[in-house]
């Protein structure tokens, strides 16, 4: 993508000469590592307190594990009176078939809207009014998608959430494929074209296996809005064997919980995935939402 | 930044050059489905929203009945007490929250930039927060802010501050404190990581020029990088300020707009009123959101009118 980087270019780094440059950076480095330490202490409590027991965390909340209780993982997976799987399986479904069909729109869009040889007069009008998607707040349409899903039956279905996911991520996700699609050089259509290749082969031989890098950030950017999306998920899902994830965390946590191990438990394993994700593919994080945001 | 594909150079397309006809079929064909998904399931609500507005939609014998009643939901709008309160904590919000974060945020790009020792750490531990659902964070945090063992009060009742040790979630004028706090610290990384972005892509020649004319670092930001940074700036004050405009998420898990919607957002009031109170009209919360998109489309304009430059580099 020609994102820009966001990795600075190497910048020459002296180690301080004198003393005070040495103490004012060492002071800086306290702060930062403070500053630092707010953002990573929420997480580290929690795990913490998932491997505990409910007893221990009331005797003291602070305290570290006294044997790490793994079990509370699998209790809160496949006991039957919580069943935490069920909420798995139904973020998991929703996230994959939403991503499927978003990734499918907007290839083809992104392809449509990116290539000069498709252009028509009212292509650029289209393609703002998508855009234009993007700064509406959700507050504006669902009360009208909520009756939309209610006439065709969708309410309560797992569907319903995979359609209104396809749209929300529509606009930035078309954004993107198209301004991949647009850098690819128009040599590589000249010459496929006299060898007699038609739209389709094109698009899905030689353009496509070329825009996999930009698909692969276009479906991890709408993973993590996917699989923490709340608003829709409670107006068109009241069914609680059919709820998401980040609906289903105010069963373990909230007034009407005091099992604070369990509570801890589930909040661990929902944003488990997206965090074990992202330890592996940070750079590719951030670089891919920089460039949804970064439309200037 | 990028060029937009819109923008594509205005020189004939290659199928004419190679004495084809336009190629309309593949055309529709890859346009066509996000078009009509578009159209179906965003701008079609999004109009039905303007024409809820002047409406009441009220189950009566099992379905939704439509009537209209003019401007009747707007004339209550403007009678509804908790609405108020609503739009003013909204709008603190959207004033406080976007400014702490577009400063902190600059001062730790900049940092970054200059690299620090430690910046790859940095960087990857600060946008974090952006992978965890606002549930999740909503929820921790209300553990955090618990009155009797959280983490704060803990914190403030081991170093002797025991009367600073407030009941955050419980008090009047605390929990909207709190919800920015928290919402800050879920999303100050995103902004963060746009305007290190953003001056990365700035050209190194610049800064090496100011450097050899022998200006300080301090000037350098000041006069060099700031006024180049400015249009990632501009967006980055429009992304957060709409973030904070739609924030559900964080404050429906922390507050619930309570205590007594002294926490209470328009997007959590027009969420109580549509769905979760008893008075089941949709027409009502439509005009809520009517008029606060309109709200929030002002508020966009005034960013971009007053700050966006109009001196190009």
């Amino acid at each position: 993508m020609s994102a820009p980087q966001s990795v600075p270019r190497v910048r020459a780094y002296r180690r301080p000469a004198n003393w005070p440059a040495r103490l004012r950076l060492s002071l800086l480095t306290a702060g930062l590592l403070v500053f630092t330490s707010l953002v990573i202490i929420p997480f580290v409590w929690m795990i913490l307190m998932s491997l505990r027991t409910t007893g221990e965390i009331l005797s003291n909340p602070y305290g570290l594990p006294q044997a790490p209780r793994w079990e509370n993982y699998v209790r809160l997976f496949f006991d039957p009176g919580i069943r935490f799987y069920r909420y798995f399986y139904n973020s998991l479904f929703v996230t994959f078939f939403a991503l499927c069909l978003v990734g499918a729109l907007a290839t083809l869009a992104g392809y449509g809207f990116g290539r000069p040889r498709y252009n028509f007069r009212f292509r650029g009008w289209l393609f703002a009014l998508l855009l234009f998607g993007l700064i509406l707040p959700p507050q504006i349409m669902y009360i009208p998608q909520f009756t939309l899903m209610a006439r065709y039956g969708l309410l309560n279905s797992r569907w319903a959430l995979v359609l209104l996911y396809a749209a929300l991520g529509l606009p930035v996700s078309t954004y993107l494929m198209a301004t991949y699609f647009s850098q690819l050089p128009a040599e590589l259509e000249d010459a496929a074209r006299i060898d007699g290749c038609t739209d389709l082969r094109m698009f899905w031989q030689i353009m496509l296996p070329l825009a996999r890098p930009a698909l692969a950030t276009v479906l991890l950017v709408n993973s993590l809005s996917f699989w923490n999306e709340l608003l829709l998920s409670v107006t068109m899902v009241n069914n609680p064997e059919l709820r998401t994830l980040p609906a289903a965390m105010f069963n373990f946590v909230g007034e009407n919980a005091a099992d604070y191990a369990m509570g801890a438990t589930s909040l661990v394993a929902a944003m488990l995935p997206l965090l074990i994700l992202y330890l592996i593919l940070s750079e590719r994080f951030i670089e891919g939402m920089t460039a949804g945001a970064l439309k200037g | 930044m990028t060029t937009t594909p819109t923008a594509a150079p205005r020189a004939l397309p290659a199928a004419r050059r190679a004495g084809m006809r336009r190629p309309w079929a593949a055309t529709a064909l890859f346009i066509g489905p996000a078009v009509l998904y578009f159209g179906f399931f965003t701008i079609y609500p999004l109009l039905s929203s303007f024409y809820y507005a002047f409406h009441t939609i009220a189950p009566a014998g099992g379905r939704l009945v439509t009537t209209y009643v003019g401007l009747d939901n707007f004339k209550a709008l403007l009678a509804d007490p908790i609405f108020f309160l609503a739009v003013r904590n909204s709008l603190t919000w959207g004033v406080v929250g976007p400014a702490i974060e577009l400063v902190t945020a600059a001062t730790l790009a900049f940092l970054i930039y200059y690299r620090v020792p430690l910046h790859r750490f940095y960087r990857v531990a600060w946008f974090t927060p952006i992978l965890v659902s606002g549930v999740i964070i909503g929820l921790v945090f209300r553990w955090i802010f618990n009155y009797d063992w959280g983490l704060v009060n803990a914190g403030l009742r081991a170093v002797g501050l025991d009367n600073l040790a407030l009941n955050w979630l419980g008090r009047r004028d605390t929990p909207l404190g709190v919800v920015i706090f928290v919402h800050y610290w879920a999303t100050f990384g995103f902004t963060f990581v746009l305007l290190l972005a953003g001056l990365s892509a700035i050209p190194g020649e610049l800064e090496e020029a100011a450097q050899i004319d022998g200006a300080s670092r301090w000037r350098v930001i000041w006069h060099v990088l700031l006024p180049l940074l400015r249009p990632t700036i501009v967006t980055a004050l429009i992304l957060s300020f709409i973030g904070k405009m739609n924030a559900f998420n964080v404050v429906w898990a922390l507050t619930n707009g309570g205590p007594l919607h002294f926490s209470e957002t328009v997007a959590t009031y027009i969420q109580k009123r549509a769905f979760g109170w008893t008075t089941f009209d949709l027409g009502y919360p439509s005009a809520m959101a009517v008029a606060w998109f309109g709200v929030v489309v002002i508020g966009i304009g005034l960013i971009n009118r007053r700050l966006r430059s109009r001196v190009e580099y």
